[in-house]
């Protein structure tokens, strides 16, 4: 296989590691080495030549290859079974309602949050119980990993320099989460957004960190969802009032309750988009009365329709817990969902 | 030993070039295009200000970005080749 990158030899496993340190490509985390051999067992895992072009940047117009993006995710500790899953996440991103310059440029600390669904994370091992969100399993801790590394190199996203976030939040370093499919009534995530199903597929939303909350004293469906919409009100008070793609990650124990009342996905939605609104004078209880101006009666909604809602099943079974996720800036991004390996849309040629 | 490949593009972007710098600012038609936050406002206004005031400019056309995460609007793009010079502003 012919490679377009530079290689560099090292002595050492540490050599290696100073080397990329030193030259400022990795995420301050050690990288695993991206040797000729394991650069090329991810590409022939996705029968992909080095130079195919996943996609060109929208903004400054950067084409990205695979050999790119399998280098940093191989450093990020992919192994080949994961890297379909970077490269749709990739593809996903350079949709141009993603708006991936300025979401990875933005002073407003946003990581791109990716959402599995499919058979693949159980041929991968990604799990969406325990501790999602976070270190739950190998699998999402290196494919969220390899696009935050692949941000960093392919689009010089470095703090200071591309990536101007005033703060940023854990989920820059890996920020991946996969759909506990298997323990739930409701219908994955990907479905409701047109993925068929049984197809495998990756939501890629421009986010803000995860927003965590607690209501173990209720069964009922309403009170519980609106613990979820009170936090939805309060990023819109606290942080940004335009509406967009809000996610929110609902784990087995409160899941329960609402599918015990029958509530589906469609109805969290309708209800959320009910209760996740404010008047604008309500910034002036949090400091914010300068901008209220003469517009205190206007209501603002979390989304601009229920189906901008992404409801995510998945979190450890026991715990009456849940997040919001709000979205990096409302509808100035668009979450993306494509499959994996799968072309949905795509009609036979008509001689 | 180890041999291991560089993870970045290995080649600059492709990028615009300047324009010439101008020799006067007198007469000419200035462009801003904002980003549209709040800390714009001031800002061009007071420069504008001074361009016509200090500086002679003769005219000076405002032009604020849809989307202020997003590059400018092709309308606005389009507007710039009858203008001398362009200031783009971030408000932040």
């Amino acid at each position: 296989m012919q490679f377009a990158s530079r290689s560099y030899s090292a002595d050492s496993i540490s050599a290696v590691q100073e080397l990329y340190h030193s030259n400022g490509w990795t995420d301050g985390l050690p990288i695993v080495p991206p040797t000729r051999e394991a650069v090329e067992a991810c590409l022939e895992w996705v029968m992909m030549p080095p130079d195919q072009l996943i996609g060109i940047e929208p903004v400054r117009g950067l084409a990205i290859t695979a050999e790119k993006l399998a280098i940093n995710a191989v450093m990020a500790g992919c192994l080949p079974m994961h890297f379909p899953v970077v490269v749709t996440a990739w593809t996903a991103m350079m949709q141009e309602e993603f708006l991936m310059h300025g979401a990875t440029a933005s002073t407003g600390g946003c990581a791109v949050l990716i959402i599995l669904n499919g058979p693949i994370r159980l041929e991968i091992g990604a799990s969406g119980s325990f501790n999602a969100l976070a270190n739950s399993d190998r699998a999402t801790a290196v494919i969220g990993r390899a696009i935050r590394l692949c941000l960093i190199n392919l689009l010089d996203d470095r703090p200071g320099v591309i990536d101007r976030s005033t703060l940023g939040h854990p989920g820059k370093f890996s920020y991946c989460v996969a759909e506990d499919e298997e323990d739930t009534s409701w219908l994955p995530l990907a479905e409701h957004r047109g993925v068929p199903k049984g197809a495998s597929s990756v939501t890629v939303l421009a986010a803000g960190a995860p927003r965590q909350l607690m209501n173990e004293w209720t069964t009922k469906p309403e009170e519980i969802l609106e613990t979820f919409a009170a936090e939805m009100r309060a990023n819109m008070r606290h942080y940004s009032i335009h509406p967009g793609n809000y996610a929110l990650i609902i784990p087995k124990q409160l899941r329960e309750h609402l599918q015990a009342g029958g509530w589906t996905k469609a109805d969290i939605a309708t209800f959320i988009h009910e209760r996740a609104r404010i008047h604008r004078r309500e910034w002036a209880d949090v400091g914010k009365g300068a901008v209220v101006r003469d517009r205190g009666d206007s209501v603002y909604t979390a989304m601009d329709s229920p189906d901008q809602l992404l409801v995510v099943a998945a979190g450890g079974p026991a715990g009456g817990f849940g997040a919001v996720i709000p979205p990096w800036l409302g509808n100035k991004s668009y979450a993306v969902t494509l499959p994996i390996g799968v072309c949905v849309d795509c009609e036979p040629p008509k001689n | 030993m180890f041999e291991v490949l560089d993870p970045t593009p290995g080649t600059a972007p492709p990028a615009g070039q300047l324009a010439p710098r101008l020799d006067t600012l007198e007469g000419k038609t200035i462009g801003f295009i904002s980003n549209g936050k709040e800390g714009t406002k001031g800002f061009f206004k007071h420069l504008d200000q001074i361009l016509r005031e200090e500086y002679g400019v003769a005219n000076v056309v405002s032009r604020t970005k849809s989307n202020y995460s997003a590059p400018a609007d092709p309308h606005i793009v389009a507007e710039i080749k009858g203008w001398d010079a362009v200031v783009s502003g971030l408000g932040d």
